[in-house]
């Protein structure tokens, strides 16, 4: 695979669950010399847990990924978001590694491995490299992925602390792409203290983001002090949105800020809940 | 008629769809399932540029392709286009250039000027991409509002943007607006929307040299609308175009008329002798099919101390977009001419103009004119605000009881006893629980949570009486084993007429509906299909005659057969006996082998054969009438807009199958929901659509959509069957219903919408335009 | 343009063979080499949903699909679910009754998404009913026949298993 990468270039495209890539290409908006179809390269499918986190290979269905019970218990932000990802015949075809390959600010995936601090393998004719997901995602639709390169699969470590985790966004219709969306994970000390935050943001800029002010404003406050409405309005200053035919960029800034405050809000029910059974 | 009315066994059931068995098992036969041997497939190449001067066309790369047949543009094409006129639009009106392909210059993006034919779709497709073009950007017209006073014409022909302008003044406003203790006025936006049938637009055409016979599978809603233009486009006599009607994927209007791709599919297939397939994809049938509800109403309103409606002021504004598809008609006219509704109003004044701009052409979309609904049933809204009376309290003052009918309207309609809007009005608030959901939405309101409530009452007219529309004939004919043919120029795409047209005929003939089947387009008389809510009526009652005189030749030949007295005998599910009797009776088709096969048999004087065609002339308008009502919960922190209820009371009458008057409702209520909440066919300051595939404009799915309830009153109309038209009604009163319910929730934020989308955007706007 | 490609599949149970360029979509190949023309191209860019067949058991667009994907693959169309050509599967029972169809477009992806849907979730609720079949567009129904349709096949179904 990575071989026929090498020799074509950029005259050539890999082919994942052709969710996103058919559709332009059936509306001649883009054209290949070349696809380069990887369903059938079986080492690209699975889910594997590993020294305290999972792997998933880049070819996995985001219809696997919604069930498999590794990536419920180590990585349950990807478990959250994925019912939120199109509609169960897009995830029966679509794959974890496609969607973040492709890197629409809008999607899921995306918000969710900048989020867990999710690592890339990428694989090309001269061996593998890992990108940490800070890394990963340049501009819009662009990511560290070469064209003569491959995401082969995605690591996300697991959280071995009392955590809470929540997603949701806002979307025009059921299975849409976000307006706005917030995947939050919350880790608190033996004592409810904060001492992880992750906020990923989808649909609020270029690329998919961090609220580091929310989770700046986190870090160290008792999870059950905590006012997620208050807090979550900094987001607005960590977003860079872009208007389109569905939202403008105020919306997205006003409406995204109010969503981070919601969701923390559960992330933070979360936490207390596993406190309290803990 | 037949002397003893045939009894109901049919008619007001349920009964399962004929067509369903086919449909749900992928058996329909669409156009695009039609093969033929040596079939081409077209393509068109459009414009990517809202008004643009063509500098430079060279086919000649397209042309040389391998499976190339031939790549046409305007000047090949458009010499053929004597008479491109829909029926309903005269002759003599001005109308943009009729034109197949552009030529010269394009008018809006999506307007094709080059076609290619190839062997495959896929071919054509790659042609188009060899096309070499150049364009000259000029300065297009987009906004409807100021196009009628722009320098810059979209057809320069015509020598400005103003299509229409019909003022109707009217000095008794004066007073009543002098006297009035209260005066309000508003103008109310729609936007442009899209009709959207799953199955975009669609032909085959199959010229026989030497029969000089054209032969034409399309996706139509008026198989005589294709073959009467059709025949005309190609200069060839009605009786050599032959339309055939197969499973049609929805119109709502889009598929009335002939677009100017069916016109070029038509003639470019006869100049090359081989079928020819052309397939709109969705880009294009977003992009360049028709629009609709582009259009404005200002309204100044006179009301009374008591809240009685004493004038009304209108101005109306439409977009008719660069080629209105079917022609630049003014249901600006029938719009206002519709504003009171049901209810009682003094003098009402108009205006209503209609404007080209370098846009998709304005077409029928479910009724067309039901502006009237939007900004009456808005505006009545904002005046009980205005005035402090509960919205249900206004109407109820001046709703049209049974003692104002028959109503003599302000603006020339006349409304029949055979209405009811009181009565739905009535029916709709009990069913939503009014009183209960004020109380609650008070509770909610406590709570920080925004709850509304919207309604809208209106009259329909259907089945239309007028030129073209005004009858349908049908030819029925029992087979000589006892099943019965029925031919009719309805276009029925998804309104069940297989099934209702043989409820119909099984009453009124005795027989079993599945006896019975219904033949559209070749063979069958003129007419102008299904649309403007007209089948049940013109159609059903051309049916239920059809059947009559049949079943009355059928009654006589049995009584001589069976040595019987004619009053004596009934029919039924294909038994003819005697009354009381049941062991002296023969079969139908019994009765029809001695018709065709024994005549010497027959009754002296009787002509051999069982069939009979009657055709139906409706009266001017049957008017049906219903009241929505909807609630809603809005989050003020996002904007978005959740349908809580929704129920529908409406009287079309005698109900011919209630579980498709229950599906028609239902389709044009999400249809109007969509309308309101998620669709807009928006186009940028260039022209440019931002809404051309399904990504971007929003149809509605079941999750954006409530559950339905419908109740019905039945007042039968003056018509044979007493029924009255249902299939537009959902998307009138959708629209108005779910914007009143928005506004109703916004209410508490002191803050008046006037234009509809009320996307979670506009609707977060306009709570922050409020605290500011 | 590129070299035909043999293809290979079962269609409904039986093996169908055909040619194919690689840009052919799976849809185009059932409706013009399979003869299933119950499969619906309604928007070709994997919204409509009326493309929907199974593959491999699993309900996929097949207008985002190239045929040479479903090479060597197990299809099921809309016409392949009934078990013969007098009974109907109960879905597509379910359709009829609950008039879960008017113009009849959408309606062979709404009947394999439905059955597909149903052997995930045997007994939805209303609100499940309602985002699973969201991935399927309707414009004649207004919805509410389908997702009555989609209750009554559950409960067939539901009803079929336990017998």
């Amino acid at each position: 695979m990575v071989g026929l990468l090498a020799e074509h270039g950029d005259d050539a495209k890999p082919l994942a669950g052709g969710q996103s890539l058919v559709p332009l290409l059936a509306m001649r908006l883009t054209r290949f010399e070349h696809i380069v179809d990887l369903n059938r390269v079986d080492e690209l499918f699975g889910v594997s847990a590993d020294n305290g986190g999972v792997r998933i290979g880049a070819m996995t269905r985001q219809a696997a990924v919604e069930t498999d019970d590794a990536v419920a218990d180590r990585a349950p932000l990807l478990h959250l978001a994925t019912p939120h990802i199109g509609h169960f015949q897009i995830r029966n075809r679509g794959t974890i590694g496609g969607s973040i390959a492709h890197a629409d600010p809008a999607s899921e995936y995306p918000a969710v491995m900048l989020a867990l601090d999710g690592v890339a393998e990428i694989a090309s004719a001269s061996g593998t490299r890992e990108v940490p997901a800070a890394e990963f995602f340049e501009s819009t639709f662009m990511t560290a992925v070469a064209p003569d390169e491959l995401l082969v699969a995605l690591r996300f470590s697991a959280w071995n602390q009392l955590a809470g985790f929540a997603f949701d966004e806002i979307a025009r219709r059921s299975g849409d792409f976000a307006l706005a969306g917030a995947a939050v994970g919350i880790g608190t000390d033996a004592d409810g203290r904060i001492n992880r935050a992750a906020v990923g943001m989808l649909g609020v800029g270029p690329t998919p983001l961090r609220a580091s002010s929310v989770e700046a404003a986190l870090m160290g406050l008792a999870a059950s002090d905590a006012d997620p409405a208050e807090i979550g309005r900094l987001a607005a200053d960590d977003m860079d949105p872009i208007g389109d035919v569905h939202a403008s960029v105020e919306y997205r800034r006003q409406a995204g800020s109010t969503l981070v405050g919601r969701v923390l809000a559960n992330a933070l029910a979360q936490v207390s809940t596993e406190a309290g059974n803990g | 008629m037949s002397q003893t009315a045939a009894a109901a066994r049919y008619v007001g059931q349920s009964v399962k769809r004929l067509e369903d068995p086919r449909l749900v098992t992928g058996h329909g036969r669409y156009v695009d399932d039609i093969v033929l041997p040596g079939m081409l497939h077209a393509a068109f190449g459009r414009s990517d540029l809202a008004r643009a001067a063509i500098t430079r066309l060279d086919t000649s790369a397209a042309e040389a392709l391998d499976g190339v047949h031939a790549v046409c543009t305007g000047a090949d094409l458009n010499s053929h286009n004597d008479s491109l006129r829909a029926s309903l639009y005269p002759p003599e009106s001005p109308a943009p250039p009729a034109n197949m392909l552009a030529d010269g210059d394009v008018r809006f993006v999506g307007d094709p000027y080059v076609m290619v034919v190839a062997e495959s779709r896929y071919i054509a497709e790659d042609a188009l991409d060899l096309v070499e073009v150049e364009f000259e950007p000029l300065v297009p017209v987009v906004d409807y509002e100021t196009a009628a006073e722009s320098d810059h014409h979209v057809h320069p022909e015509l020598g400005g943007n103003l299509a229409h302008d019909l003022p109707v003044p009217n000095p008794a406003t004066d007073e009543a607006f002098a006297d009035a203790a209260h005066i309000i006025t508003e103008t109310w936006h729609q936007h442009r929307q899209t009709n959207v049938p799953m199955e975009t637009r669609g032909i085959v055409a199959s010229w026989q040299p030497h029969a000089g016979v054209m032969e034409v599978w399309a996706s139509t809603q008026s198989p005589h609308e294709l073959q009467l233009v059709g025949a005309r486009v190609l200069g060839i006599g009605e009786h050599k175009m032959v339309v055939h009607f197969g499973d049609v994927g929805g119109g709502f209007g889009q598929k009335m008329f002939l677009g100017r791709e069916d016109m070029a599919v038509l003639v470019v297939a006869k100049l090359l002798g081989s079928p020819v397939k052309w397939i709109e994809d969705r880009r294009e049938n977003l992009l360049a099919s028709n629009h609709a509800r582009i259009e404005q109403m200002s309204v100044k309103m006179a009301v009374g101390e008591d809240g009685s409606f004493l004038a009304a002021d209108l101005d109306q504004l439409e977009d008719d977009g660069a080629y209105p598809l079917g022609g630049p008609a003014t249901p600006g006219a029938m719009a206002t001419m519709l504003f009171p509704g049901p209810y009682r109003m003094g003098p009402v004044s108009w205006r209503a103009r209609t404007v080209y701009t370098n846009t998709c052409g304005r077409g029928a979309y479910r009724g067309p004119w039901q502006m009237e609904s939007v900004a009456r049933e808005q505006m009545i809204d904002r005046v009980a605000r205005e005035i402090g009376m509960d919205p249900l309290e206004l109407r109820r003052r001046n709703v049209l009881t049974p003692e104002d009918l028959p109503y003599q309207v302000s603006t020339g309609l006349h409304f029949e006893t055979t209405i009811s809007p009181e009565q739905t009005l009535e029916q709709a608030a009990e069913m939503i629980g009014y009183d209960e959901f004020r109380a609650e939405q008070a509770d909610a309101r406590k709570e920080g949570r925004y709850l509304g409530l919207g309604m809208a009452l209106y009259i329909e007219p259907t089945s239309m009486g007028m030129g073209p529309l005004g009858t349908e004939s049908a030819m029925l004919r029992v087979e000589v084993d006892g099943h019965v043919n029925v031919f009719m120029g309805t276009g029925s795409h998804g309104q069940s007429l297989e099934t209702t047209i043989a409820q119909l005929v099984a009453d009124e003939l005795g027989v079993r509906p599945g006896d019975v089947t219904l033949h559209q387009g070749h063979g069958s008389g003129y007419g102008f299909g299904t649309g403007g809510s007209r089948s049940a009526v013109i159609a059903g009652s051309a049916a239920r005659a059809a059947a009559s005189g049949v079943r009355d030749k059928v009654v006589a030949i049995a009584a001589h057969l069976m040595e019987a007295s004619a009053d004596d005998l009934e029919v039924a599910d294909g038994v003819i006996s005697v009354k009381g009797t049941p062991a002296a009776s023969m079969t139908l088709a019994q009765v029809a082998a001695t018709a065709y096969q024994n005549s010497d048999a027959l009754p002296p004087g009787t002509e051999a054969g069982l069939e009979h065609t009657a055709r139906y002339k409706a009266p001017p308008s049957t008017h049906s009438n219903a009241c929505h009502i909807c609630t809603c919960e809005l989050d003020p922190g996002t904007g978005k807009v959740t349908l809580l209820r929704y129920v529908v009371s409406e009287d079309c009458g005698v109900l011919i199958n209630p579980m498709v008057v229950d599906g028609q409702i239902a389709g044009g209520v999400v249809q109007g929901i969509g309308g309101v909440l998620y669709e807009h066919a928006v186009y940028d300051e260039s022209g440019n659509p931002l809404a051309s595939t399904f990504l971007d404009y929003l149809v509605p799915t079941a999750a954006e959509v409530p559950e339905l309830q419908t109740g019905h009153v039945v007042v039968p109309s003056d018509t044979p069957g007493g029924h009255k038209g249902t299939g537009e009604g959902g998307a009138i009163g959708a629209p108005p219903a779910v914007f009143n319910a928005v506004a109703d929730a916004l209410a508490p934020f002191g803050v008046y919408p006037n234009r509809q989308p009320l996307d979670p955007n506009t609707v977060l706007s306009l709570i922050a335009s409020a605290s500011n | 343009m590129a070299d035909q490609i043999p293809l290979s599949m079962t269609v409904n149970g039986q093996t169908r063979r055909g040619l194919g360029e690689p840009r052919l979509t799976l849809a185009d190949f059932l409706r013009e080499q399979a003869n299933c023309t119950g499969v619906h191209l309604g928007c070709e860019h994997g919204v409509c949903g009326s493309c929907t067949v199974l593959m491999d058991g699993e309900a996929v667009r097949s207008c985002l699909l190239f045929a040479v994907q479903a090479d060597g693959a197990d299809i099921t169309t809309v016409e392949g679910l009934a078990p013969d050509d007098e009974t109907l599967h109960p879905v597509q029972e379910a359709f009829r009754d609950c008039h879960g169809l008017q113009c009849g477009f959408c309606t062979p992806g709404f009947v394999v998404s439905v059955a597909a849907f149903l052997e995930t979730n045997p007994d939805p609720s209303d609100d499940e009913i309602r985002h699973g079949i969201a991935g399927n567009l309707c414009r004649c129904t207004g919805y509410q026949g389908i997702v009555a349709a989609t209750r009554q096949a559950a409960a067939t179904m539901k009803g079929s298993r336990q017998s």
